[in-house]
């Protein structure tokens, strides 16, 4: 009970500790990750026009790269991550895809119906939540964004187009996965690891961290001819 | 009438018998193997080659061979031609046996052995399978019934359990009498059940391939197809009752019943005359023929069904000469007989191809051990049933 | 022989009533289709190849993870099939063409039951286990199922696989149309969903098909005018479109007549209401009172 009792304590001053403390946080991150959070209004209507009136219109607006503001946005949605979150959200570098395109309709290839609202609007204006029975032809944003991305990235020979390559994994969080006794000692914990990952446990037997061997002439007491490492003398220790 | 049908009598193991018991206990590891690995595990079968040798030979082939049953049970009883009825007891005992193996042949090949009795109870009309089964399940029990009186006829008034079973002989004796005096009432509508029952799948068991019209070869794949087997089946119940009773005859060493199969070898030729049109007539009408000459192992498996199956046969056949003679009779109908199993083998298996991967099926071992054994039980129990039982015709002299 | 006359004369009786009532049973085959079932437009154009949906088919139904390192083109060299283990599988051929670099530019193809609007595998079962769903999904429910395999031989498509290396409790396996989930309002199947470049787009099986002639029209020379699985085998709620011939993609080519179609017909019309057993037992009655008759002989009794 006492235990308990001091356990808790000790817990309670230790998160308190912790929110008082000020953590910096990146000004233009957490901007970005406020604006991935809006949704905005779904635009039923567009004006279906072709790509060179289009370009025209733009010119005509006068816009231009200057007009972009923001250096880069966070690809990512709750209408995303209802149905599906094994990715973290994609930083797209906004201003720099500006520049290198120069075409701002390569990406905002139509307009809203509606005269008032802006001309290049975002994505996720148009292309809201997969398969929308109203809306037969009109793909969700994460299709959106895959198809817009993926497709280009491989006619300009330009830019990743694997999943890691723009992603991160969205690491599950393993608070509850691991199971391991207080005082687990190197080899339990190593077991414990092993007990899903046990792919990488036999990958990293092919590696040269375990299988290195070779002089070691900046060792103490061993000359260039002894043969040292993880495969012949050091401790494999697992 | 001078027919009386006893037991044999005779010794009953022989060197024959203990080849049947080698092949047996081959099957029956085969079994526990699949009972105990799966399907998978003794069979060659896959995803896209679902049916195999268990279905193609021990369902499909035991049903048609089997119908020697109701071909001559419908002859005797039903056309009133008593002459045939020497034979009737052998017939009804193959037709008898042949479905109880088929039964077990399914129960092996369907996954869920234990699950067999579902039918009875969720229908699907729409299922040929499903008629088939119900047809086979309730034939099975006629052909149970239609056999009472024969086991009746020795053992009633006769039973003599040894020991404290003998507390059992009235009672069975009871059951005997009873059963025996029911199967007398309602042998009428059995036989004519047993018929309308065998009709149906066996026709229906042409039908089954109709459901996938891309993977039988159009040589095959006919409308027409349960036409073709009923046919075929009327065709090889008699050629069947002669292919064993020779069979039977020479190895128990009892008189050939020549007097009778050279009628019945009569009214073959004229089926089996009759089954080779609608078969030639399909081909022509549907111009397959151009199949014919492709050379693949499917288009000639056809050519050696249609040539040494029917139409060499039934050549001989036509023939007085042939039809006079105990080794003609024989040959032809061994002839028709293979070709009628093959034509089995040839719709279920060597007809079907799979829509996308290529199959090339052959049995398995195990599959064949499984059949095989299946077969030696069958002879084994049949041998079994006419030494004890009275079917056969006791010889009129002893010729051993 | 215990044929009197008078019950000889109760069956030729039931015989004539089944007579009577043929000719309602002698209607034309008709379709079962559910009128607005769901269904998925598959845009092979759009696949990628990422084979996430395998990883989702896989989750959602509880099977076997899918063959390790997504990203390894390893898995590719070999066609695969869905299989007890895994219900969809994406394959790779290539067009003959090259893109800039002259590399072989791929074509992926995502296979999984195409859930027929006739299905060949529920007329055949022989107890119902296989269903076709009002919302589209051909439905397995192992609780009837008897292993006898009959529905593997009767699809076109080569789908239902079976648990061969289970004795006693073997399933046919074969993809769900994620039933449970879609049965849900706003449900959509796991490989739908996942679906990165949305290359399954899940809808109105009526709606796709619009969708998919609008996508051929609007893009000329980017498909081939097909659209596979509106017409093969009576039509199918998986449908497909492609910039290349499907014959080419190893779809099996078929016909537009509903496989079932034609065994059904026989089956009904021979056997709806039993009526030519019937006949076939009065008639053979008959023969045989006749035949008895005439050769009136005590001893026939038994002997079967
Ligand atoms: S998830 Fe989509 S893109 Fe990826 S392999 Fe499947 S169908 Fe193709
Ligand atoms: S594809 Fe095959 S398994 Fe799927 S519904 Fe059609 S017939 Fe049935
Ligand atoms: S619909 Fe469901 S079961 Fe079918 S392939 Fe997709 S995820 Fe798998």
């Amino acid at each position: 009970m006492i235990k308990k009792i001091i356990f808790y304590s000790g817990f309670m001053i230790l998160v308190a500790a912790l929110s008082m403390a000020q953590v910096w946080k990146a000004p233009d991150q957490e901007k970005a990750k406020e604006r991935a959070k809006e949704r905005v209004k779904f635009i039923k209507d567009y004006k279906d026009e072709d790509n060179i009136l289009r370009k025209i219109a733009l010119i005509e607006k006068g816009i231009s790269l200057d007009d972009v503001k923001n250096n880069y946005f966070l690809l990512d949605s709750p209408i995303i991550k209802e149905r599906e979150d094994h990715y973290g959200p994609v930083r797209f570098a906004h201003k720099r895809h500006a520049a290198l395109i120069n075409d701002c309709t390569e990406c905002h290839h139509y307009r809203p119906k509606d005269e008032s609202m802006l001309e290049t609007t975002r994505c996720s204006a148009c292309h809201q939540d997969s398969f929308n029975a109203d809306h037969p032809e009109r793909i969700g944003l994460k299709a959106a964004f895959h198809q817009q991305c993926t497709e280009c990235h491989q006619e300009e020979q330009n830019g990743p187009v694997t999943c890691t390559g723009c992603h991160l994994k969205n690491v599950p969080d393993h608070k509850d996965l691991v199971k391991l006794a207080d005082n687990s000692d190197a080899f339990q914990v190593t077991a414990e690891c092993l007990r899903c990952h046990d792919q990488a446990g036999e990958d990293m037997l092919k590696t040269a961290h375990w299988n290195w061997r070779g002089p070691s002439p900046y060792t103490v007491k061993h000359r260039k001819d002894v043969q040292h490492g993880k495969g012949t003398t050091a401790l494999n220790n697992y | 009438m001078n027919h009386k049908a006893s037991p044999l009598n005779r010794k009953f193991w022989t060197p024959g018998v203990f080849v049947m018991l080698v092949f047996m206990i081959a099957g029956f590891v085969s079994i526990i193997a699949r009972f105990t690995g799966g399907i998978g595990y003794v069979s060659n079968l896959s995803t896209a080659r679902p049916w195999g040798l268990w279905v193609g030979v021990d369902v499909a082939t035991g049903v048609a061979l089997a119908a020697g049953g109701f071909t001559t049970a419908a002859l005797a009883h039903i056309f009133g031609c008593h002459s045939y009825e020497p034979i009737i007891r052998p017939a009804l005992l193959t037709a008898m046996l042949g479905y109880t193996f088929v039964v077990l042949g399914l129960m092996v090949d369907i996954g869920r052995s234990w699950a067999i009795w579902k039918p009875i109870f969720f229908w699907n009309t729409n299922s040929v399978l499903f008629e088939v089964a119900m047809c086979v399940m309730i034939y099975l029990h006629v052909l149970y019934f239609e056999f009472i009186p024969i086991v009746a006829e020795q053992f009633k008034n006769k039973v003599r359990l040894p020991g404290p079973l003998a507390l059992l002989n009235a009672p069975i004796d009871l059951f005997l009498k009873i059963a025996d005096a029911v199967a007398g009432k309602i042998m009428w509508i059995l036989i004519i059940l047993g018929v309308v029952l065998s009709c149906m799948h066996q026709s229906s068991l042409g039908s089954l391939m109709l459901v996938a019209p891309t993977k039988i070869h159009p040589l095959w794949y006919t409308p027409i197809l349960p036409l073709l087997f009923l046919t075929s089946a009327f065709a090889v119940g008699y050629p069947m009752v002669v292919f064993e009773t020779t069979l039977v005859t020479s190895s128990f060493k009892l008189n050939s019943e020549m007097s009778i199969l050279t009628p019945l070898t009569r009214i073959t030729t004229f089926v089996l005359g009759l089954y080779m049109l609608l078969k030639l007539g399909d081909m022509f009408i549907r111009g397959t023929y151009v199949y014919l000459l492709d050379g693949t192992y499917q288009t000639n498996s056809f050519i050696i069904e249609m040539m040494f199956g029917i139409i060499v046969p039934w050549l001989m056949l036509v023939s007085k000469k042939v039809r006079q003679s105990r080794k003609g009779v024989f040959i032809a109908a061994t002839m028709i007989v293979f070709g009628v199993a093959l034509n089995r083998i040839n719709v279920f298996i060597v007809g079907y191809t799979s829509p996308v991967s290529e199959s090339g099926y052959f049995p398995s071992v195990g599959e064949i051990f499984v059949t095989l054994g299946l077969i030696a039980t069958l002879m084994f129990v049949y041998r079994f049933v006419v030494t004890f039982l009275p079917v056969l015709q006791a010889p009129k002299e002893v010729s051993s | 022989m215990q044929l009197t006359r008078r019950n000889f004369f109760k069956f030729m009786g039931a015989t004539g009533a089944s007579v009577a009532v043929l000719p309602s049973s002698a209607q034309a085959w008709q379709s079962k289709a559910p009128p607005d079932p769901y269904g998925c437009l598959v845009d092979l154009t759009r696949c990628n190849g990422c084979r996430k949906c395998e990883d989702a088919c896989s989750t959602v139904n509880e099977l076997p993870p899918p063959i390790k390192d997504v990203c390894d083109c390893t898995v590719f060299e070999k066609k695969r099939r869905p299989d007890e283990n895994a219900f969809t599988v994406v394959n790779r051929y290539f067009s003959g063409k090259l893109d800039e670099l002259d590399k072989p530019l791929p074509v992926f193809v995502k296979i999984q039951c195409m859930h027929c609007q006739d299905p060949a595998c529920v007329s055949a079962c022989i107890v119902g286990a296989l269903t076709k769903k009002e919302n589209g999904a051909v439905h397995y429910d192992v609780s009837k199922c008897i292993g006898c395999r009959y529905c593997m031989v009767a699809c076109p498509f080569e789908i239902p696989a079976y648990e061969y290396h289970d004795p006693i409790t073997p399933r046919v396996r074969k993809c769900t149309f994620c039933f449970d989930r879609i049965s849900k309002d706003g449900g959509l199947p796991g490989c739908a969903t996942i679906c990165p470049v949305e290359a399954i787009t899940f809808g109105k099986r009526n709606t796709l098909l619009e969708l998919a002639k609008k996508r051929i029209k609007d893009n000329p020379g980017k498909y081939v005018d097909h659209v596979y699985g509106e017409k093969e085998v009576g039509g199918t709620s998986w449908l497909y479109v492609s910039s290349l011939p499907f014959s080419k993609l190893n779809f099996p080519q078929l016909p537009e007549k509903p496989s079932p179609k034609l065994s059904e017909t026989i089956q009904h019309s021979l056997f709806s209401y039993l009526w030519s057993p019937i006949l076939l037992f009065g008639l053979l009655g008959g023969i045989m009172y006749k035949s008895k008759k005439k050769n009136d002989n005590p001893q026939d009794k038994g002997g079967a």
